[in-house]
């Protein structure tokens, strides 16, 4: 599959620098990051409401922006379609008009058409004469696609589409914008800083930090797989530990940490392997940690891998889950301040295992849950 | 009325009129640029159009007559080829108000357009609209209501408007005495009910320009 989007460029501003190479296919690319790593910066080379200091930006084969040969398409001839962080919907202008503002240039009843065909296909053929102000803040997010969508984009762009909303807006929204890009099967590039919008909206998330790109990668392979321990800590990630390597080969890791011997699977794509006894850094999502049952008989080290025991220190309600808090047993202090691995279990296995009263328990973590992180 | 008084008030009418519809001609464009853009000597712009409502009126009227009067650096050339002068005529008048009124536009418009997200005219930009016409369509009509409210403003100044007028222009019964002028020759030739007449008019005018600039300013909130 050929890139329909490659972006190679460098930008200085007073006290910022962005130097960001990436590509992606069609479908969703989401640039992923905290605030302030140019993510926005990005969106606005592309769409041509600033100029990069130099570098490249091609789309669907056409060269929006050359420094090298001289080629700055203006904003105005790149029909990149923008939807803008609060959505920038014009307040004196009605529904329809917003909507089919970008269509100016073609013949009067073609436009309405154009406009009426958008507005019913996003569930907003009752609301062309409101303006803005009058609408809901989802309405508002559709008529900004709306508005995006009818000058038919060779490329639309999202920033922060859904951070004007409210929380129990968001989730609704993130779904039914999800079905949105996929039904329109235009190619788009969103901005998040929050993983869980990222994961849900992309097939692709690049992933930025201080003006630089850590990783672009498909989304689950970013899940499994961070480049390093600083995409992990960028992408939220918990419990992010650091123990020393025994043994490394193709398929396994052996590392040792907090007194105990862990094995963990080796990605046989990428073959990392470190020296004996180098640092090594690594994940476990606090979900993939198994309490050992004590009504089944004693554990079987053979079944279960990487058998640890500790104390409850602590444990939050989190609604639909409670995440516990254990300390290991064994000289030393706790990886995490005053707890080792946070692990994370659904209500009712809280309420069966009464962990509430009982708080000493035994876990396991099956290699493959052990998430080696590249140094 | 005597026909002075009425004179003064039609020719301050007339001076207040073109000076306001100079303003915007001139003063709109201005503060669109001045909000929008960066360019060298903007600094500079702002500052000589911001001069008039700091300096006192006489020094302004006296740098007009440096530039404009026959011996000025403009007027003296257009003197010399033509024999006319704009001094002492009651275009003189048009120019005194028009610069004495700028600076209430410039900065209340400049603000207006300043007040307008810039991410509605970069959404008109990504939607094909040029510079110019998204001015037009979209910066323009949002910052409809503070423009106006200058341009209130700018009238009731150069309605008002005295000590420049009076540098550049003179005191000439029935060519360039406005109103301001006609209180004040009134009042030192003892002509009080003359003076208080054209008072309660000027007074009156400014109470309607404060309403309406108030409630302008407030429905661009």
């Amino acid at each position: 599959m050929t890139d329909r989007l490659e972006v190679a460029i460098t930008l200085n501003v007073p006290g910022f620098t962005l130097d960001v190479a990436w590509s992606a296919g069609s479908g969703v690319a989401v640039l992923f990051g905290p605030s302030g790593a140019g993510k926005t910066l990005t969106l606005q080379c592309l769409a041509g409401l600033l100029r990069p200091t130099a570098g490249r930006i091609v789309v669907d084969g056409r060269v929006f922006f050359d420094s090298a040969a001289g080629v700055n398409l203006p904003a105005q001839a790149r029909r990149i379609g923008y939807v803008f962080q609060g959505y920038a919907l014009f307040p004196h202008l009605s529904v329809a008009e917003n909507v089919g503002f970008g269509l100016r240039d073609r013949p009067r009843a073609e436009r309405e058409a154009r406009t009426a065909e958008v507005l019913g296909r996003l569930g907003l053929a009752d609301l062309g004469a409101r303006l803005p102000r009058e609408l809901s803040g989802g309405q508002r997010q559709r008529v900004a696609l709306g508005r995006a969508l009818a000058i038919d984009p060779a490329l639309l762009l999202l920033d922060e589409p859904l951070s004007a909303l409210d929380a129990p807006l968001r989730r609704t929204l993130r779904d039914e914008l999800r079905a949105l890009l996929h039904d329109w099967r235009t190619a788009a590039v969103v901005v998040t800083h929050d993983f869980t919008e990222a994961y849900r909206l992309a097939d692709r998330i690049v992933v930025y930090d201080a003006g630089r790109v850590v990783q672009a990668a498909p989304r689950s392979e970013l899940l499994w797989q961070p480049a390093s321990e600083s995409v992990a800590r960028i992408m939220g990630v918990r419990n992010v530990l650091h123990g020393t390597v025994v043994k490394a080969t193709p398929d396994r890791i052996q590392l040792r940490w907090r007194g105990q011997l862990l094995e963990a699977v080796n990605s046989p794509s990428r073959s990392y392997l470190p020296a004996a006894d180098s640092p090594i850094a690594f994940f476990v999502r606090p979900e993939y940690v198994r309490l050992i049952r004590k009504d089944r008989g004693a554990a079987d080290p053979a079944h279960h891998m990487n058998l640890m025991e500790g104390t409850v220190v602590g444990d939050e309600d989190f609604g639909t889950t409670w995440s516990l808090r254990i300390r290991l047993d064994g000289p030393g202090a706790p990886a995490q301040g005053a707890y080792d691995v946070e692990v994370e279990v659904p209500h009712l296995v809280y309420e069966i295992l009464e962990i509430d009263r009982d708080r000493r328990w035994q876990f396991s973590i099956h290699r493959g849950s052990i998430h080696v992180l590249p140094a | 009325m005597s026909p002075d008084t009425t004179d003064a008030l039609l020719l301050s009418l007339r001076v207040a009129a073109l000076a306001t519809a100079l303003n915007a001609g001139l003063g709109i464009p201005l503060a669109y640029v001045l909000a929008r853009r960066r360019f060298r000597g903007r600094g500079l712009v702002d500052l000589v159009t911001t001069l008039p409502l700091i300096l006192p009126p006489t020094v302004t009227g006296y740098y007009l007559i440096v530039l404009l009067g026959r011996r000025g650096w403009l007027g003296g050339p257009l003197y010399q080829l033509t024999g006319w002068s704009v001094a002492f005529t009651w275009y003189a008048a048009v120019v005194a108000a028009t610069v004495m009124a700028l600076p209430l536009l410039v900065r209340t418009a400049k603000a207006a357009f300043e007040s307008v997200d810039r991410d509605l005219e970069r959404a008109a930009y990504t939607l094909g609209r040029s510079e110019l016409r998204t001015a037009v369509e979209v910066t323009l009509p949002l910052a409809r209501n503070g423009i106006l409210a200058g341009l209130v403003l700018a009238f009731a100044r150069a309605l008002g408007e005295f000590g420049a007028t009076l540098m550049l222009a003179g005191n000439i019964p029935g060519r360039t005495t406005t109103v301001p002028l006609a209180i004040y020759t009134a009042v030192q030739t003892g002509e009080d009910p003359t003076a208080l007449l054209l008072v309660g008019i000027l007074t009156a005018l400014s109470c309607v320009v404060i309403v309406v600039a108030n409630q302008l300013g407030a429905r661009a909130t």
